[in-house]
């Protein structure tokens, strides 16, 4: 018996000790650093108490950087998830040709966020770009895209759905599949068209899915980066400045280690409070078998 | 029901479909289309979407003086030994977790799952300090085993080795089999889709890793394949002068993955129709 616990401990060890390493203390440490007021080059640092988050919540640049990750959190939750189900419930059953579009659906998820991210910079250019080219075609006003601080944010969330809809269909792809088929005949022995099956059926048996999508979508938008990276560096006028691209700015361009930190532990606390909340409004419509 | 209702259904859902596709892969055609276009051609409006030449003698030319072989080989190798190692480690520590079940096996668990919910920035800082102390800041090792505690392997894995049947592993037990030989014979083939899934999911997520590989890796021939486009992109001056040169670049950084994802995807099938054959 001991002999076998001793042999657990032994293959657990080597996925233990990097997880310790590089996510629980880095955890603590991070924690600890949000109250100093280190500087990252000098070995010395005041304990500053709740100063940096003070701090943080009258600095309008953190307040606009909360209500932008927001905006762009519900924009592309909300769009990513409705067309994802709305794909996968296309391409559900197997028929010629929907591989290719499965395929092409997906294709963009698998590609490095910073290459396609330039292609997009090259659709959004407001002068000569195939954005505005198309709503021209459409007898549309042209946007100012990336260059306006009014519609970059609206730009960054049509790339981000376009590149994440793909992972959620295919998830709703799986859950869809495993939809008992006893549950649809008895639907339509009872005489329910299609969409009222859908409603009453599909949705409440997918919806386990449909959490676990949302809270991870969730936690992906709350860290959005690459793209904004590449497409705006947060501008114009801070107008797509991100929680994680705060972060990024005060950590590693600024070296403020305190203030950096204390919006990293802000970024985990949203992310714990929406899980929580969304598990509470869940409890009632989530169906469990 | 009527057959001719079916088929206008047929027609409109392939139209959709059709149009759909279109959108999503607009970006690739464009950008693919790109790389034999001049810049005058890029800009010219109305647009057009195929070049006035294919001229590949120019393309293969320029592909050679971008110099991005060690970025891509710098992403293969974390993408692939890291994988490998990351694959190996949290099987057995999955393995131990699900047939070797102690009294805190749950409570590991738990808290492993939990991390799976944290927002990876909270580590940087801190791990940039751990990794700077352990000298492998700047590393690909460094990079490789900061990326070891993959809490989605766990559970994925997790998923999947619950449903091996336990009579499989009973009958290894009474042959004598340890657990390495059970492992190797039983649990490996027997859950083969999910090591593929596991595997090429975290391949992309590796090779296209951008945040984290930039802020730990410094020098620029450590530079994984997205941090070498951005450079590219930027060293010039004037954002984005040469759009030819940079969708060619971007043209180049995505074909591997591509080509690794279309060979799993074959894996992917095999996979699972062999899973589905054992149930």
């Amino acid at each position: 018996m001991k002999k076998e616990t001793l042999k657990s401990i032994l293959l657990m060890t080597p996925f233990i000790v990097p997880l310790i390493l590089f996510w629980l203390i880095p955890l603590f440490m991070g924690l600890m650093i949000s109250f100093t007021d280190w500087d990252y080059i000098s070995p010395k640092f005041n304990w500053v108490g709740l100063y940096n988050y003070r701090d943080l919540f009258t600095d309008p640049d953190f307040l606009r950087a909360l209500t932008n990750t927001a905006v762009f959190g519900a924009g592309t939750i909300f769009f990513t998830i409705a067309l994802g189900l709305f794909f996968a419930v296309l391409l559900r059953k197997h028929f010629r040709g929907s591989r290719f579009y499965q395929m092409a659906i997906f294709s963009p998820w698998i590609t490095p966020a910073v290459a396609v991210a330039l292609v997009w910079s090259w659709i959004y250019e407001p002068d000569r770009g195939y954005a505005n080219f198309v709503l021209e075609l459409l007898s549309l006003e042209p946007l100012g895209w990336l260059h306006s601080s009014e519609t970059a944010m609206l730009g960054i969330v049509i790339f981000t759905v376009w590149k994440s809809i793909g992972w959620t269909m295919l998830f709703y792809l799986g859950a869809l599949e495993r939809v008992p088929r006893s549950a649809y005949e008895a639907a339509y022995l009872d005489g329910c068209n299609p969409l009222s099956q859908f409603y009453h059926i599909t949705l409440p048996l997918i919806s386990p899915t449909t959490y676990f999508l949302v809270i991870i979508n969730l936690i992906q938008s709350i860290q959005v980066y690459d793209q904004i990276q590449i497409m705006t560096q947060g501008g114009p006028g801070g107008s797509t400045t991100t929680l994680l691209y705060l972060y990024y700015e005060k950590a590693f361009q600024n070296f403020q280690m305190g203030p950096a930190n204390a919006v990293a532990i802000v970024i985990l606390l949203l992310i714990l409070g929406l899980s929580v909340l969304s598990s509470r409004a869940g409890r009632r419509y989530i169906h469990y078998e | 029901m009527n057959r001719k209702y079916q088929g206008v259904h047929l027609v409109i859902k392939h139209a959709v479909l059709l149009l759909f596709s279109g959108l999503f892969l607009f970006p690739f055609l464009w950008m693919v289309m790109g790389v034999f276009k001049t810049n005058n051609e890029i800009w010219q409006h109305p647009h057009q979407l195929l070049p006035g030449s294919f001229d590949w003698l120019r393309v293969i030319k320029s592909s050679l003086t971008l110099g991005f072989e060690g970025y891509i080989l710098n992403s293969f190798i974390v993408g692939i030994l890291g994988t490998i190692v990351m694959l190996a480690v949290v099987t057995f520590f999955t393995y131990a977790l699900v047939f070797m079940k102690g009294r805190y096996s749950e409570v590991i668990f738990f808290i492993v799952l939990s991390t799976y919910m944290l927002p990876s920035a909270v580590t940087y800082v801190p791990s940039y300090i751990i990794l700077a102390n352990m000298n492998l800041l700047d590393t690909l090792t460094g990079l490789m085993i900061s990326n070891l505690p993959n809490v989605f392997a766990v559970f994925y894995l997790r998923q999947s080795f619950m449903k091996t049947s336990v009579e499989y592993l009973e009958a290894a037990r009474i042959d004598g089999a340890g657990h390495l030989k059970t492992l190797w014979h039983v649990v490996l083939p027997l859950n083969k889709s999910a090591f593929y899934t596991v595997f090429v999911l975290t391949f992309v997520q590796q090779y296209n890793n951008y945040m984290w590989p930039s802020i730990m890796l410094k020098s620029q021939d450590k530079y994984l394949i997205s941090q070498g486009l951005r450079q590219f992109f930027i060293q010039d001056g004037a954002y984005g002068m040469n759009w030819s040169e940079v969708m060619l670049a971007s043209t180049i950084a995505i074909i591997p993955v591509v080509v690794v994802f279309m060979l799993g995807q074959r894996w992917f099938i095999t996979g699972i129709t062999e899973d589905s054959g054992i149930k």
